[in-house]
């Protein structure tokens, strides 16, 4: 079979990228950047624009121009097209729907007494995923972007190994126990919750087992994970795979509006949605409404979800014991399969990259080792003395005046350890320690000193805190690489596939998915604090 | 999707989710690796 189709649209593609991002170089999109106020995204407009159009135009050259013969080049060149597809749906909504919506949302307040596109979360991720959903069920993926539209959950699968890069011990040491508990509760409470209706509403074993998995660990891949231990049928397979879609999608439109609501700060958010939405995918796409305009809540949600597909392991061993005793109690020959050696082939390595890339990231080569959240502390004289770009040196120590006005107003404060951290400030000139940097951060936010003391101590500690460009350039990727899977992943929700959905295991992953998004969606408002 | 595609499935162009896993692993490692050596 050649996958590769005689088209002009790559092509047409490629020049619409770079045409758009000369224009934009040029100063002549200056006025609509200017109506649309998307200004912070003239860099990437111009570096996407101009990347991905070049490589559209030669994918496009060579769709027109070569004759492609079966065989791997044509498989996976055929794919490129259907990338470009994709990424264009996705300028298209960043760049323009996205900021057009919020101007609709914001000129229409006034008449309808509130912000519609910020009620209905109307964001470049939640119409990236309807764009792709629209696309297939309307008008259906061209036949030259079918290949490519089938790469996006590699996309998503990268954008969550690269996620690994930006955790540092102190978050992950922080949100590890948290999700560990609560993961742990609901995903063996709702795989415990679905084998108990099932068995009570006599499903067979198999149905049951498989939807238990879907439904408690991860998803699709988990009920793909636990078919083998409970020799499950493709058709029951489908209806556990039609019945995570339809929830799983709805969950994802709805979270970020009840998040909303309900006043959530981006912990709290990101850890309802990692233990609340069924499928992994739908994870990645609510926590990114919740917070289009940066990975917080993503980074949140993705160690819940990480979490819970390292429970299945757990699961599928709890699955084949299970399943082997009902088919034994039944009197029913069971074909022994081994529970280990299933574990073994179906455990995502995925979710394995993503730890590589944190242990990679924990030497310090993207940033320094006890970066927080990306930003870390340096006091050296390297990092205080620094050029502008004229060359001329800026000194970022106290100067004399600074000093004078903080040593004026150290006797305002009777904390001992306080004291001794700003006397340690005032003679040094700088920031002596990290532990120094918290006491004053709580100076400052206790405003215990006068205005000018307070912008001294905001100075001190400003210098000393740096952000790491590299990891700021990770976060700058993961979102598009989010972005590019996610659009895709609209794409493949078809009607068909959701309406596989049905019957019993629909009633039952109902009923347990509800009770699973109700109950940690409590969990998480009464015991998860923003701050942990 | 899936009868219009003789190798991998309607969701990917890989032959199992373990070869996809692998794809997305070396493709990150080398954006990893890019981010390193040129940011």
């Amino acid at each position: 079979m050649v996958y590769t189709r005689r088209t002009i649209w790559p092509l047409v593609i490629g020049i619409i990228m770079v045409a758009y991002a000369y224009l934009v170089q040029s100063g002549n999109m200056a006025a609509l950047i200017k109506f649309l106020n998307t200004g912070r995204y003239v860099g990437e407009m111009v570096t996407l624009g101009y990347a991905f159009g070049g490589v559209a135009i030669l994918v496009g050259l060579w769709h027109l121009l070569a004759a492609p013969r079966e065989g791997h080049a044509d498989y996976y060149l055929s794919t490129v097209a259907g990338v470009m597809f994709i990424m264009l749906v996705a300028f298209i909504v960043k760049w323009g729907l996205d900021p057009l919506m919020g101007l609709w949302g914001r000129q229409a307040r006034p008449a309808l007494g509130f912000n519609f596109a910020s009620v209905l979360n109307l964001n470049y991720v939640v119409m990236g995923i309807i764009a792709g959903i629209v696309v297939v069920n309307v008008f259906r993926v061209p036949g030259w972007a079918e290949n490519g539209v089938r790469l996006s959950r590699l996309g998503l699968k990268t954008g969550v190994i690269l996620l690994g890069a930006l955790y540092s011990f102190a978050e992950l040491a922080q949100l590890g126990k948290l999700s560990v508990l609560m993961i742990g509760v609901f995903v063996l409470g709702s795989v415990w919750l679905v084998l108990l209706i099932g068995v009570r509403r006599n499903l067979p074993n198999s149905m049951t087992g498989v939807l238990s998995s879907g439904v408690g660990v991860c998803g699709v891949s988990a009920a793909v994970a636990a078919a083998p231990v409970v020799q499950a049928k493709s058709l029951e397979i489908a209806y556990t795979i039609g019945t995570i879609l339809l929830f799983g999608v709805l969950c994802m439109f709805l979270f970020p509006i009840i998040g909303r609501g309900l006043g959530m700060g981006y912990i709290q958010f990101g850890a309802w949605a990692g233990t609340g939405i069924l499928n992994s995918a739908q994870v990645a796409g609510a926590a990114l409404a919740f917070q289009p305009g940066g990975i917080e809540t993503l980074k949140v949600a993705e160690i819940f979800n990480i979490t819970r597909v390292l429970f299945l392991p757990i699961i599928v061993l709890w699955l084949a014991v299970w399943y082997v005793r009902r088919e034994q109690a039944a009197q029913r020959t069971v074909q022994q399969v081994d529970a280990m050696q299933v574990v073994i082939s179906k455990f995502p390595l995925f979710v394995l990259g993503f730890i590589l890339m944190f242990l990679l990231s924990s030497t310090g080569i993207f940033a320094p080792a006890r970066h927080y959240q990306g930003a870390y502390f340096d006091n050296s004289d390297r990092a205080l003395m620094k050029k502008d770009r004229t060359g001329k040196e800026i000194n970022n120590y106290l100067r004399d005046s600074e000093v004078a006005t903080l040593q004026k107003e150290i006797g305002k404060i009777t904390r001992a350890d306080q004291k001794a951290a700003l006397e340690r400030l005032a003679q040094n000139k700088k920031i002596m320690s990290e532990a120094d940097d918290a006491v004053v951060r709580g100076i400052i936010n206790a405003k215990a000193l006068s205005k000018e003391g307070t912008a001294v101590l905001t100075k001190a500690h400003r210098v000393v805190r740096h952000t790491a460009a590299k990891i700021s350039k990770f976060r700058d990727l993961i979102a598009w690489f989010f972005t590019f899977g996610l659009v895709g992943l609209g794409m493949q929700i078809t009607m068909q596939s959701i309406r596989q959905a049905g019957g019993a295991p629909l009633v039952i992953g109902s009923i347990v998915g509800v009770i699973k998004a109700v109950g940690s969606l409590i969990v998480v408002l009464l015991l998860v604090a923003e701050t942990i | 999707m899936e009868d219009k595609f003789d190798r991998g499935s309607a969701l990917t162009i890989f032959p199992s989710d373990r070869h996809e896993d692998l794809m997305a692993l070396a493709l990150a490692l080398i954006i990893a690796a890019l981010v390193y050596f040129l940011v």
